[in-house]
């Protein structure tokens, strides 16, 4: 769930936390077991309303504005709702099946090992200001990306051992990497991908982010006040929409207005008053008055590594894994969904979320077990003390979470862990500092979930080969994970990821809590708002009611 | 008097630099990584590359002594340049010299508004005869101080653009959108100044010459606006110099309730993303209005009240000392 | 200076008071305080709440019995009821058990941010005052600059910079209202030690030191105890903004700022979240207020 912050720190907070690095291996179909993806639609009149008028303006409000919208450089999540309106990809993902779609390359090819991926694109696209979308411009764009460095954090993960990209001919381009790369197919597919003009792709960080770039998408950028709002504009003459929209012609809508309101209380209120028309960022508390009564809403989780909390091993407690399967154990995430928020949000049932291509449940080992708990720990020696929480060699229960998001949540993980005599601090900062203390590892237990459509996040945040979260040494789960990277049959691959995914859970090197899900509140005149693979919002399909005539 | 403005002055470009030397080592202790910061421009990917993040360091030139970094951005800051910002990469000069403008808007209307408001509450709580009155008149003032100032624009809100639709909840557009947000911005600053100008105005209505006036036959108002108004405004007057500051820092809360786009909001994102160029760029600027005004306020007092005479020695006589807030 | 008030040059703006006769003793003075009170109903109000809102401090078991730190997750946002006076907060606590039990925390974090505004400011008032000079001229300097950089941005870094904590929160506040203090002070003991009976006290041979024991501090302390009560509310109030923008003490701690800020997201569904716990915050503001104008005017009347 969107569960949005209750503070103005809440630009922070309410950054539905992104990234990933990971892609579906292939183009087959991915109907895999326990893929789930579509939309869960509450509420009236999200498909009703007949046939889709062009015109008319849609406003949406956003919590905060990062200062910057360039679609190569953004990682925050609504940033990333304009961004992705005003670039087109070679890839589509389609939301329902995660299958990848051909978008602005019409057909493509992988060798073996996942290091060499050639793309045919189609020979009608251009860019909004009439320029060819041609190989030589993705070439530029990509080499412009690995350029941009360390500020093109998503796009030059996704190229970590580019080697290249070759024109072979106007509508033919191969990129070649040092190593296997299985997620870059479905890299391909987003908005940290999407096409620049040339021109564009080469302007200085700091113009691109002020929104002073050509893009290839639906829509593009009108204007752009910073803390203010951000207004796009249909591209006339746009005509090559993806197999994952319904249409593929223009825009329906002559404007799309995201305007930014960073307090909760205000979105509910303008959107209730009709200031604005949409948004996908109210209270868990806010929602139910906006199931019918002239609104409708729709909810979709996000794909990805769910809210967990992450052990850094190197820490005493941290290191102790009948304390780790503990709190496996001692955590209600039943409770927590039914108190603090939606009915659309659900407990984890795996380190990933349900919604993730290749996801498969591990029920079983998330079960609400205190008893089981509290056994583990009296088996390892620790013993309840006077004041409920345990101690062992004169040495408390105590650790500490580390996190900038809503409090809520973890204050009943506080709660629930109190009753098995475990006593977590919460430690709750702004934005920069949980992302230094993670930088230098400097954490007990971290916080946070990364959206994206690819199961590889599960190997880029806990392999002890990359990212390396828990700071520990290699093991079994690492071999699997980091052969996930390299399969590219699906089948294969969902199995490397299913084991590694129980192997995490059973040894505590992962803390699931909940799935965050994100759900757009929307007046009934607005009709096609949808979810993309990645539960960002699509506008492309959008349409208002009473636009027509304009 | 020509040697004490620039006396002033001087004291004047001193306080600005130790504002920006305070702020710049405040701001060098924050424990985060402005490399890493710039590197996620304000999002959380946590997953670069040491090498870029490296390479970015050397590019800000982060990775120099401290000493060397704050030389080289006292000079930079002398030429008006505090850099580029971590988040944007836009100078950070022109992100606050495009945020002020509504926060001008809004500071200002908000200060007419306090001083309007503040004066009849005032006058109010010593005018009437009936002492219940006046005494229910004078518990307004603390009430309006201790309101919080975002439980009153949220309460506006829901009362004046959510229930009632009168009042737009979000935007800089027009003029009727600074209507909520300068009477909740106004509220405790009308409120304080209320207070001082009421003690005052007791004070004063105890003046001989307030006596006079009585003995001559003055109607109640004419005491009351004429004479007593005029010489209790005076102390008042002194508080105006402050109340711009603190308009600034109670328009961090109203601009973030009220969506607003200026510098009180760009004030708490930056100091919340650690973006120190624009912090900075903040602080000095704050300091300058803060400097200005209290220079200007200490021109015109004396010109206002003939008794205070303007000395630029550095020891303070028996007489009132020039300059000085005191009355 | 605090976030919602400007300076308090309230005691700054006031004509100069005469210089002080010599006092009457202690007894005397007891009395007359007692007097005082019973005269002035809306003062015995204000004295009551504060003594209430010590004794909660103090004692908060005497006052509920209910857990403000645990609460029925069923039972979330109750209105106020016979068994929940305030009513339940989001995960099922009862709110006026929060309320009393975040009475200790508050008043230590606001007491804290008065004593390092008092402390810090008052001396560096009074040696502003006693020793002028140069000392009178960098001091001045030091306060104007603290008075220069707007008081929220002073504690935003300040916090960002030490961490997250009542403490921290409360040094943060406090450093901004030690200019006001300076000010006052330095006001105060300018008027005091330059009064007649002080010069008195120096030509009849008494060294410094006991000049300012004896004579200086007591007669200066008026306007100042003043202060400190009124500081005590807008301290509160600071605390609370503060909380709104999200530097407030960490959960679950009930502090009052941070229920009032955080129950804001509930203002329209469950509004006793938000407005029970301010307007306590309201009513101890007041108070305090009322105190600091009762002790104002005894200081002016010595």
């Amino acid at each position: 769930m969107t569960t949005t912050p209750s503070s103005p720190r809440s630009p922070r907070t309410l950054r539905r936390p992104v990234v990933g690095l990971a892609a579906t291996a292939s183009a087959a179909a991915l109907l895999l077991s326990g893929c789930s993806t579509g939309a869960d639609v509450a509420g009236s009149g999200a498909s009703a309303g007949g046939e889709p008028v062009a015109g008319g303006d849609l406003t949406f409000a956003i919590t905060v504005d990062s200062h910057c919208i360039d679609p190569q450089q953004v990682g925050n999540n609504d940033a990333i709702a304009a961004a992705r309106q005003t670039v087109a990809s070679l890839t589509a993902q389609d939301p329902e099946s995660g299958e990848i779609l051909p978008w602005l390359a019409e057909s493509w090819e992988v060798n073996d090992d996942a290091s060499s991926y050639t793309f045919h694109l189609r020979d009608d696209a251009a860019f909004a200001d009439g320029t060819p979308i041609d190989a030589a411009a993705v070439k530029t764009n990509f080499d412009a990306i690995v350029d941009l460095g360390a500020v093109a954090s998503l796009g030059s993960q996704y190229l970590v051992g580019y080697a290249g990209t070759t024109v072979v001919d106007e509508r033919t381009v191969t990129v070649d990497f040092d190593e296997p790369s299985a997620q870059f197919l479905q890299a391909t597919s987003t908005f940290s991908l999407g096409l620049l003009s040339p021109g564009s792709a080469t302007l200085s960080a700091e113009d691109r982010c002020a929104g002073k770039y050509v893009g290839s998408g639906p829509f593009a950028v009108k204007s752009y006040t910073q803390d203010q709002e951000i207004v796009l504009e249909k591209v006339a003459g746009y005509a090559w929409g993806s197999e994952a929209n319904q249409h593929t012609g223009e825009a329906y809508l002559d404007t799309v207005t995201f305007k930014v309101i960073p307090e909760a209380s205000v979105r509910t209120g303008s959107l209730q008053s009709g200031q604005i028309d949409a948004t996908a960022a109210l209270n868990a508390v806010d929602l139910p008055q906006f199931d019918g009564n002239g609104f409708w809403l729709q909810y979709r989780a996000n794909p990805g590594v769910v809210f967990n909390l992450f052990p850094n091993e190197s820490s005493p407690l941290a290191a102790d894994e009948a304390v780790r399967t503990a709190l496996v154990k001692g955590i209600d995430r039943q409770q927590i969904v039914d108190t603090v928020l939606t009915p659309q949000d659900r407990p984890a049932t795996g380190v990933l979320s349900h919604s993730t291509p290749l996801f498969e449940g591990a029920d079983d080992l998330l079960a609400y077990d205190p008893e089981g708990a509290k056994k583990a720990l009296d088996d390892a020696g620790w013993v309840v003390g006077a004041d409920g929480i345990r101690e062992k060699d004169g040495q408390k229960l105590t650790t500490t979470v580390t996190f900038w998001q809503v409090p809520e949540p973890l204050e009943l993980v506080q709660q629930q862990l109190r009753q098995i005599g475990v006593d977590l601090q919460l430690k709750h900062v702004t934005v920069a500092e949980a992302e230094a203390a993670k930088e230098s590892d400097d954490f007990d237990f971290d916080y946070y979930n990364l959206t994206r459509s690819d199961a590889d996040v599960l190997r880029t945040i806990f392999s002890a080969n990359a990212r390396n979260i828990n700071q520990r040494d290699p093991e079994e789960v690492d071999e699997l994970l980091d052969d996930s990277a390299a399969a590219t049959d699906p089948e294969e691959r969902q199995r490397l990821v299913a084991e590694a995914s129980r192997l995490l859970l059973e040894r505590g090197h992962a803390i699931p809590v909940y799935e965050l899900s994100t759900t757009i509140a929307a007046a009934d005149r607005v009709q096609g708002l949808a979810f993309e693979a990645s539960s960002r919002l699509d506008f492309y399909d959008a349409w208002v009611t009473d636009g027509a005539g304009e | 008097m020509t040697r004490y403005v620039l006396r002033r002055a001087g004291q004047g470009v001193f306080v600005l630099w130790a504002a920006f030397t305070v702020a710049f080592f405040v701001l060098y202790l924050l424990p985060s990584d402005p490399a890493a910061l710039i590197a996620s421009g304000g999002g959380e990917v946590s997953q670069v590359d040491p090498a870029q993040l490296a390479a970015l360091r050397a590019e800000y030139g982060l990775d120099r002594p401290i000493l060397v970094q704050y030389g080289d951005a006292l000079l930079s800051a002398l030429r008006g340049d505090f850099g580029a910002s971590y988040v944007s990469g836009a100078s950070a000069t022109s992100t606050v010299a495009q945020a002020l403008p509504e926060t001008l808007k809004l500071t200002g209307a908000a200060l007419v508004v306090a001083v309007l408001g503040g004066t009849a509450v005032a006058v109010a709580s010593v005018f009437p005869r009936a002492r219940f009155l006046r005494q229910a008149l004078s518990a307004v003032p603390p009430l309006g101080v201790a309101l919080p100032t975002f439980f009153v624009g949220l309460v506006l809100l829901q009362w004046f653009s959510f229930r009632v639709p009168v009042f737009p909840a979000i935007g800089n557009e027009g003029a009727i959108s600074l209507v909520l947000p300068t009477i909740t911005l106004a509220v405790p600053a009308g409120a304080q100044l209320a207070q001082i100008l009421s003690r005052s105005l007791r004070g004063t209505l105890g003046e001989p010459y307030v006596e006079t006036a009585w003995a001559k036959g003055a109607s109640r108002t004419r005491v009351h606006l004429a004479h007593a108004l005029r010489n209790a405004a005076i102390p008042a007057f002194t508080v105006l110099g402050v109340m711009e500051g603190g308009l600034l820092g109670g328009a961090v809360v109203t601009e973030t309730v009220f969506s607003r786009q200026g510098l009180g909001r760009l004030t708490v994102q930056s100091v919340n993303q650690q973006d120190v160029p624009v912090v900075l760029a903040v602080v000095v600027f704050s300091a300058l209005v803060f400097v200005v005004v209290s220079l200007v306020v200490d021109l015109v007092y004396p010109l206002l009240d003939p008794r205070i005479q303007v000395r630029a020695e550095t020891r303070p006589s028996r007489s009132r000392r020039a300059g000085a807030v005191t009355a | 200076m605090t976030l919602q008030t400007l300076s308090r040059p309230a005691t700054e703006a006031a004509p100069a008071s005469v210089p002080a006769p010599a006092r009457g003793g202690r007894p005397r003075r007891a009395a007359r305080v007692a007097r005082h009170l019973v005269r002035r109903p809306g003062l015995l109000l204000a004295v009551a709440v504060l003594l209430l809102v010590a004794a909660w401090a103090v004692l908060p078991q005497a006052f509920t019995a209910q857990d403000p730190l645990g609460g029925v997750p069923a039972d979330r946002l109750q209105p106020p009821s016979g068994a929940h006076w305030f009513g339940t907060d989001h995960l099922g606590r009862d709110v006026y058990a929060r309320v009393v039990h975040g009475a200790s925390l508050t008043l230590r974090t606001t007491a804290l941010a008065v004593v390092v505004g008092l402390v810090v400011g008052s001396l560096l008032g009074l040696l502003a005052g006693f020793l002028r000079g140069w000392v009178d001229d960098v001091i001045g300097r030091l306060v104007d600059v603290l008075l220069a950089i707007p008081s929220i941005l002073l504690s935003l870094a300040i916090i960002t910079a030490l961490g997250f904590g009542p403490v921290k929160v409360a040094i943060a506040v406090g450093i901004g209202s030690v200019a006001t203090f300076a000010r006052v002070m330095r006001a105060e003991v300018l008027r005091v030690s330059t009064s007649v009976y002080v010069e008195a006290a120096r030509a009849s041979g008494l060294r410094w030191p006991a000049v300012l024991g004896r004579h200086v501090l007591p007669n200066s302390s008026g306007p100042v105890l003043a202060l400190v009560a009124l500081d005590f509310g807008t301290a509160v109030l600071a605390v609370s903004a503060l909380s709104f923008l999200g530097y407030g003490t960490p959960p679950p701690a009930p502090e009052w700022g941070a229920l009032v800020s955080g129950g804001r997201d509930y203002l329209a569904t469950a509004w006793w979240l938000t407005t029970l716990p301010g307007l306590v915050i309201v009513a101890v503001v007041l108070a305090a207020n009322r105190v600091s104008r009762a002790l104002e005017k005894t200081g002016e009347d010595q």
